[in-house]
């Protein structure tokens, strides 16, 4: 219990977890408020009229787009111990370093989840708003609302826990918050479009797949695109997710955590 | 059994050996000098002895046990090192609450330790605008959160102005009055002649002598056994 109220002291005495929880709102916030512009506006023949329910849905999924900053914070739970030089401070006062990890997995699951979690509520609410400016707007199916808050809580948790596990392997900060972006943001999408296969089993399909939406705006010429029914089953989808923030953290531990700190 | 005992300590690295089968004890209640120049070991063997590094064969224990086997270690040891460091964007006090918190010490030992350490005036400003000077003091504030009996302090005059090592002084004999065991490492062999009252003197990872600083200095000064005992004439 010391090494988790440590943790928590450490994430909410520093300004950033507040600019990191604000971001991740503002981007959840930003998907659902353009999205219903954007999807009436999409061209090229594709249509999605925002009378269909599925489209609707869709526009609401746009709630989980926040979740690059919860694995952020995660990165930065364990990171800046090697950045500030606290590492030191942290394993004098716990050697046994497993217990440490234990404790900023724990705390970074539990708050990553409820970041995600109220940017999803507050986005949804953003998007109930943007889309009663337009006019012949479906209803959005019922069961998004409790799919939409339980992929928020476990996507905000593993990429929380992935977060900390990288922080662990990198220890350099920079290179952790930097390369766990450009993953995210960049390779994992262009895969999620160009190479469904692979895509469909990494982070953005997963967690698209989690939102049991259903979109075709693949384009059957060139196969780029997406066509939601190429994903995986939700359930089966949070638990690769899960998987994944498991198997980075164990990593960790028996990797770069058992080395010298200096 | 001794309150620290290094016993064949050895840590490589690659080609170097930072640390080279060191073997010498720290008797209780003393301050003990860990001297020796630039680069010749001293805090490789305190983070070995403090579980940060990992020997290479050999190891260093705190009554008997490794680091990590102690229970709440920060209230048996305390330590300044060279590498640790404070969360810049926290205050002292948020620093030293995140100590507390992580090894069970009551949060009202901060304040008054800052002001120990003669940096109550600062306690709500960010680590970020301290001075070397005054993450040093804060940095023995931390050492002393859980009322520690062994205190190891790597090089804790860095920084400090000629003002503040005087005040270290005086600092270090009282906590030694009050029976604490204190191993306090430095490369400035003039330094602490006259706090110390045994030495363990190091060069090149290995031990050239260790014991009652008065013997060992033999009427010279430090700095003039150290090179007679390195077999440079002084
Ligand atoms: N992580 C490391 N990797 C490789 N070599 C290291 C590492 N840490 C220390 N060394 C080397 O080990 C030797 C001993 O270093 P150490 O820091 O223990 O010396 P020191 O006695 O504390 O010196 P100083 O008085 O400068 O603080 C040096 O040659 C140093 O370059
Ligand atoms: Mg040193």
């Amino acid at each position: 219990m010391n090494l988790v109220k440590a943790e928590l002291r450490k994430l909410f005495y520093q300004r950033s977890t507040y600019g990191l929880i604000l971001g991740t709102i503002a981007l959840a916030i930003l998907g659902t408020a353009f999205s219903p512009y954007a999807m009436t506006r999409i061209g090229k023949g594709l249509t999605m009229p925002l009378s269909s329910s599925d489209v609707v849905d869709g526009v609401y999924s746009k709630s989980l787009g926040g979740y690059i900053f919860v694995l952020i914070i995660g990165v930065l739970i364990m990171a800046g111990e090697f950045h500030h030089h606290t590492a030191v401070a942290t394993f004098l006062a716990q050697p046994k370093r497993s217990r440490v990890l234990l404790a900023k997995l724990g705390v970074a699951a539990v708050v990553g989840a409820l970041i995600n979690v109220l940017a999803t509520w507050v986005a949804i609410a953003t998007g109930a708003y943007a889309l009663s400016l337009f006019k012949n707007v479906a209803a959005p199916h019922d069961f998004i609302w409790g799919n939409y808050t339980a992929a928020a809580a476990v996507t905000g948790a593993v990429l929380a826990i992935v977060g900390v596990a990288i922080g662990t392997l990198v220890r350099n900060q920079n290179a952790a918050v930097t390369g766990s972006l450009v993953w995210l943001m960049v390779v994992d999408r262009i895969l999620a479009v160009i190479w469904t296969e692979i895509g469909k089993y990494l982070p953005t399909g997963l967690i698209t797949a989690m939102l049991n939406i259903h979109l075709n705006v693949k384009d059957q010429g060139s196969g780029l695109g997406i066509n939601t029914a190429d994903y995986l089953d939700p359930v089966p989808a949070a638990l690769l997710l899960l998987a994944y923030g498991i198997g980075f953290a164990v990593l960790a531990m028996f990797s770069t955590l058992r080395r010298d700190i200096d | 059994m001794s309150t620290i005992e290094f016993i064949g300590l050895t840590k490589q690295y690659k080609d170097l050996k930072a640390v080279d089968n060191l073997t010498a004890k720290v008797e209780a209640g003393r301050i003990t000098g860990f001297l020796g120049p630039n680069g010749a070991g001293k805090s490789t063997s305190l983070r070995c002895l403090l579980g940060l590094a990992t020997a290479s064969s050999g190891e260093a224990l705190i009554e008997g046990k490794p680091y990590h086997q102690l229970a709440e270690p920060l209230k048996r040891v305390g330590a300044v090192l060279d590498s640790q460091g404070f969360n810049a964007a926290l205050t002292a006090k948020q620093n030293l609450l995140v100590i507390c918190a992580a090894a069970g010490i009551d949060d009202s030992r901060v304040l008054p330790l800052l002001e120990l350490v003669e940096l109550g005036h600062a306690v709500n400003k960010r680590t970020k605008g301290y001075s070397l000077g005054m993450k040093q003091r804060l940095a023995l504030a931390a050492a002393l959160l859980g009322d520690p009996d062994i205190l190891v302090l790597d090089e804790p005059a860095n920084g400090l102005d000629p003002i503040g090592i005087a005040w270290l002084r005086e600092f270090l004999r009282n906590l030694a009055n009050q029976g604490k065991t204190i191993l306090v490492s430095s490369h400035q062999l003039a330094e602490l002649q006259h706090t110390v009252d045994d030495v363990i003197i190091v060069n090149h990872g290995k031990l050239i002598a260790a014991g009652n600083a008065k013997e060992i200095m033999a009427g010279q000064s430090l700095e003039e056994a150290f090179l007679r005992l390195i077999g440079v004439a002084a």
